[in-house]
Parts: C-alpha cells; sequence; structure tokens
C-alpha cells in the first residue's frame, strides 16, 4: 500500500534509490530531448540557406557620423534623429527580414478553413501504414542493431560505438 | 530572340529557374534560382543565377541565399534579382510587351500569391500574366506525344523536385487538387542528408552545397535490394562495386568537383548481381598482387581533398522511399502515389495506375523508376495494370509544357492583363486560374 504513494516518504527508500530517482527522472524527460533533438535534425535537412541570414546594417551612416568630426552641436541635435533613424531602420530591417514559410504559413489560418477544402495542410501525405523504421549505424551507415545509451543514436559495432562516444554522442542533445 | 509567340514561360522552381519563349522545344536559360557569394576575399559581390555557373568561379564555401523556403516563394527581393537578371540579361526582352506563364507550386498560399502578383504586375510590368500547376503541364505535354494518354484524359504526376515531392492527379488538363498527396522530402533534404553524412565520415563539407549537390547527381542511384547491396558495400577494396571517390576542388587545377574513374563507379549497373557475385570471390586468389597494387591507387590520395562513399549512394536516394528512416513520420513514395490514387473516384482508379508520370529533378536517380514499380505492385490491385512514364528530361518537362500551352491560340484570353489586375486587384484575378 505504502509503496503505490508516489513520492512516499523518503525515509522508507534506500539511500541508492534516492540518489538514483533524480537521474531517472532526467532520463525519462531526456526521451523528449531526444525527439527534440530529432526534429531540429529534419529542420536542419529542410533549411535552404545553408547560412544563417545576417542582415547587414550598412555602417557607413554611422561611420560617416562619426567621421566628420562634427561640433558637439550638431551631434546632440543628432542625437534626437538618431533614435529616429535607428527605429526607422528596425523597421526597415523586419520589413526587409524574409518571414520564413512556416510564419507565413501561421498567418494564413488554413486551420480556419472547413475539413473539405484541400489545403497545404491536408495535402501532407500523412503517417505510413506499414513500413517499420529501420535503422542505419550513425558512423558506418550499415544496418544498426545497438542503441547508444546515453543519446540513443544507433551504432552497429563496438568499433563505431566507440568512434561514436568519441565524437558525436551527445552531439545533437546538449 | 526567338521567331515564336512573345510569352514568357517561366518555371520558377526552388532550386533551378528554367526561362524561354513559349512555343520553343528547350528553354533558354536552366539556371539556379539563388544568389551566391564566395565566402573568401573579394567575396562582396552576390553573384546571381547564370554568374554562379561560369566555369571560372570558384564554388567552394559559396554562400547562398534563396528566395525560396520549402518551396514556395518567401523572398520577392531575391527573386526579383534573379529575374532581372534572366529576363533581362539571358532572355533580353522587354516585359512591357510581353506575357508571361509563370508555374506556381501547388497548394499556393494567398499571402504569397498576391506578393508574386505585385511583382509581376508592378515591378516588372508584364502586359498579361498567366499562373499554372506543374502536374497539369506535364500531363499536357506528354498527352501531346503519347496518344494512349490522351484518350485515357487523365494522368497521375508524381513531381519530385527540390524542395517536395508531389503525387497529383490529373484529369482533362486540370489538376485534381483534393486528390494531390504531398512528401516533403526532395533533393534538398537529400543534399543535405548526404552533406551530414560526408561531414561526419570522411571531409567537413557544410558549406559545400553546390559541390555535394553535384555528387549526389553524379553518384547517387536508387537500390533494388537494399538488403543485398548494404552487403555488398561492405567488401573492402575492388570487391566492392560501389566505392567511388569524388574529388572536390582545390581551385588551382580544377574549379568543379570531379569524379575519380567514372566507369568503375558505375560497373556494377552492367554487370548485376548474380554474376558479380561469384566472380569478385574468384578474382581474389588469381589477381591478389594485381588488386593490392590498385587498391593502393584507390586509397584516399591525403594530398588531395577528396572523400569516398560507399554505402551513402543508395542510402541517401533511398529517404524518398522510406522517409520514416530518417525519423520522419510521413509514408514513402509509393504509398503517398496510392494515397493520391485513392483520394480520387474509384472509376478512375484502374486509369490512374496505368499512367504515372515521373517528373523532376529527383527522379533523375538511376533505376527510380524500377524501384517504384517495385513497391507500388503489392500495393494496389492484382486486375489493374501498373505503368510508369519517364520523362526524356524530367527538369524540363514542366517547361516543355508550358510551352505548349504557350503556343496554343486561346492562351491570351485565358491570361490576366495588367488593366483588370489594376482595376480589379489580386484576389479578383486569381480566381480566373481555378487556384
Amino acid at each position: 500500500m505504502e509503496d503505490d504513494v508516489p513520492g512516499g516518504p523518503l525515509r522508507r527508500m534506500s539511500s541508492r534509490i534516492r540518489r538514483v530517482a533524480p537521474k531517472m527522472v532526467a532520463a525519462l524527460a531526456s526521451s523528449d530531448n531526444r525527439e527534440q533533438a530529432a526534429l531540429a535534425r529534419l529542420e536542419a535537412l529542410e533549411s535552404d540557406n545553408a547560412f544563417a541570414e545576417v542582415m547587414e546594417v550598412s555602417s557607413e551612416e554611422d561611420d560617416s557620423l562619426d567621421g566628420d568630426g562634427q561640433a558637439h552641436m550638431q551631434r546632440r541635435q543628432s542625437k534626437n534623429m538618431k533614435r529616429k533613424t535607428r527605429q526607422g531602420k528596425a523597421m526597415e530591417n523586419a520589413k526587409r527580414a524574409p518571414r520564413t514559410f512556416i510564419e507565413i504559413l501561421h498567418d494564413a489560418n488554413l486551420e480556419a478553413l472547413p475539413r473539405h477544402v484541400p489545403t497545404y495542410l491536408r495535402a501532407a501525405v500523412g503517417p505510413p501504414s506499414a513500413s517499420a523504421r529501420r535503422y542505419f549505424c550513425a558512423v558506418c551507415g550499415f544496418a544498426a542493431c545497438y542503441t547508444c545509451v546515453r543519446c540513443g543514436a544507433r551504432f552497429c559495432s563496438c568499433r563505431c560505438q566507440v568512434i561514436h562516444n568519441e565524437t558525436r554522442c551527445l552531439k545533437f542533445i546538449s | 530572340m526567338s521567331s515564336s509567340s512573345g510569352v514568357i514561360v517561366l518555371d520558377n522552381g526552388g532550386g533551378l529557374c528554367k526561362a524561354g519563349f513559349g512555343g520553343d522545344r528547350d528553354p533558354v536559360a536552366v539556371v539556379p534560382n539563388c544568389l551566391g557569394r564566395p565566402a573568401g576575399a573579394g567575396g562582396k559581390r552576390w553573384m546571381v543565377a547564370d554568374q554562379l555557373l561560369a566555369p571560372e568561379v570558384d564554388v567552394t564555401s559559396l554562400a547562398l541565399r534563396r528566395p525560396f523556403d520549402r518551396g514556395y516563394l518567401i523572398n520577392t527581393d531575391l527573386q526579383r534579382e534573379v529575374w532581372d537578371r534572366v529576363l533581362r540579361g539571358l532572355l533580353h526582352a522587354d516585359p512591357a510587351h510581353t506575357s508571361l506563364l509563370l508555374v506556381e507550386p501547388l497548394f499556393n498560399i494567398p499571402s504569397i500569391q498576391r506578393a508574386t502578383d505585385e511583382l509581376v504586375f508592378e515591378d516588372f510590368g508584364f502586359q498579361s500574366f498567366y499562373v499554372a500547376d506543374s502536374p497539369s503541364l506535364v500531363h499536357l505535354y506528354e498527352a501531346s506525344r503519347c496518344p494512349a494518354l490522351a484518350t485515357a484524359q487523365c494522368s497521375l504526376v508524381v513531381d519530385c523536385g527540390f524542395s517536395f515531392t508531389h503525387a497529383a492527379p490529373v484529369l482533362q488538363n486540370f489538376t485534381l487538387n483534393y486528390g494531390a498527396r504531398r512528401l516533403d522530402l526532395g533533393g534538398k533534404a537529400l543534399t543535405n542528408y548526404l552533406k551530414e553524412l560526408v561531414s561526419y565520415r570522411s571531409v567537413n563539407v557544410m558549406d559545400e552545397t553546390f559541390i555535394i549537390d553535384d555528387a549526389k547527381e553524379k553518384l547517387c542511384f536508387v537500390s533494388l535490394d537494399v538488403t543485398r547491396d548494404l552487403h555488398l558495400a561492405r567488401r573492402s577494396g575492388k570487391d566492392n562495386p560501389f566505392k567511388c571517390t569524388y574529388v572536390l576542388p582545390d581551385g588551382i587545377t580544377c574549379t568543379k568537383g570531379f569524379v575519380k574513374d567514372k566507369d568503375e563507379a558505375w560497373r556494377f549497373l552492367s554487370s548485376r548481381d548474380v554474376q558479380s557475385l561469384p566472380l569478385a570471390a574468384t578474382r581474389e586468389g588469381t589477381a591478389h598482387l594485381e588488386d593490392t597494387e590498385k587498391a593502393k591507387d584507390r586509397r584516399i590520395d591525403l594530398t588531395k581533398n577528396e572523400f569516398n562513399m560507399t554505402n551513402e549512394r543508395f542510402l541517401v536516394p533511398e529517404m524518398i522511399f522510406r522517409p520514416a528512416d530518417l525519423g520522419m513520420n510521413e509514408a514513402g513514395l509509393a504509398e503517398c502515389v496510392v494515397r493520391a490514387v485513392h483520394a480520387c473516384h474509384p472509376h478512375l482508379h484502374p486509369v490512374l495506375f496505368e499512367s504515372i508520370i515521373l517528373t523532376g529533378g529527383s527522379t533523375l536517380f538511376p533505376q527510380f523508376a524500377e524501384r517504384l514499380q517495385q513497391e507500388l505492385r503489392p500495393l494496389i490491385r492484382d486486375d489493374y495494370r501498373l505503368k510508369i512514364i519517364t520523362q526524356e528530361d524530367p527538369i524540363l518537362g514542366v517547361w516543355r509544357g508550358g510551352s505548349l500551352l504557350a503556343s496554343s491560340p486561346d492562351f491570351e484570353e485565358m491570361c490576366v492583363t495588367k488593366l483588370e489586375y489594376e482595376e480589379f486587384g489580386s484576389a479578383r484575378c486569381r480566381r480566373r486560374f481555378f487556384h
């Protein structure tokens, strides 16, 4: 009976359980982490622009202001102006920075349409019906029958496990 | 300028932008739809479209910016740059006196359509404008070549492109959009996957999108029997039929990557399964010395930047048929096709299975059609015939359909003119295209 009570009196647990329990909780939570990592990886596969887009704010304007060596007066005057321009620049940047497709899709609010209307969302093919997932070794690519206990990646042999542990283990998680 | 009609046909894909004049057989320009900038010094200027293909351009660590995200146009500024280059620089066309036939992806989102209309009419000032979708154009083109398709009047178009794959039924030149199914895998995802694999296993190529794209096109193929091929790929040295080497450009002697021993890389396709197995075993004893010498050649040359590929060659395109292996919760291509067909009226099923057309650049992998046939057969009824039609040039298939449509006499009537756009606005004009 007492065992059924979750998180019951700590006194009754052995010290080992007490030590391990939080770790178990963390491990359970980490399955969620693994999912997140897998999703992030799929996201990376879809990325169109190989490089993170860095919007270059043209620094020329700032340079010219400083480089002119103008008097204090002007600078103080320009302070007010500057705030405006900075705001304006931000606005411009916001306008210039392209929205991602996901954002556009979200704004389009396709969920609101009735069920029978074919949309981007309803055209997705959906989960597979029959085939089970096959696993391939993360290191060499051959069929893998072992799972890494720390990160959930797959490997096929001891050799690959060693390589995996040295190089990539937890790479996608931490 | 060609002698044909004043219609510009533009198949604006996520990867390649195909542009030319209606009525022609081939487009004038097939260029990457992106802007690129070299990483090192002198990398101030963005190169547009065809400039990236010039032989002297160093493609290593090219920073790319694409106007497309997940197959849809999101950045009209970049698109304007590319179109400007293509239309004015390569086609030498004057938009004010020409019509435009633009190919849009299926299920385009209204806000993107509006932005596209703005780009077409306000930035470029085209005289008139027509929007088509790729499945109907492919059907149109194939029906003009194949009388059986013309009488059937319907087909199932599998468009395996850069950003995604669509299986869409077409009936009497209209795409049945309630039947279309999308698989979120295309050439781009495969390239990125190959990039990831190669970077982990041999050389870091995470920044070399162009080069890995090239390696993928030259070396990847679809396996007809994955387990057997995996066994074969395990062999070492010369016995391994799939092992091949891709040499990265070094910027001095070569600016483009290439495959070492091209014939060697594809010999397994000619000497198929039964022969290759015992042959390799008997040769082992007799020509051992020779083998070791050859093996020396085949070993990675450290002075050059190159990488070996074995099982990656078929495991990468394999993902289109089994996305689940990648961790995606999506059905494979064969099931995608079946679902697309089953969404239509039952009377159409046998006809659709009999006329499956493959188009798009990712169907160019060797043995793609055979594998699809092999996977589809068990999924459909015994008494249905199954026929897969491959296009002679899958990349240009859509464009040629567009060219055909543009040269038809009543094309101008279907268009929306600039005047109509100015009067009624975008949404109203779009209704004409039945989207």
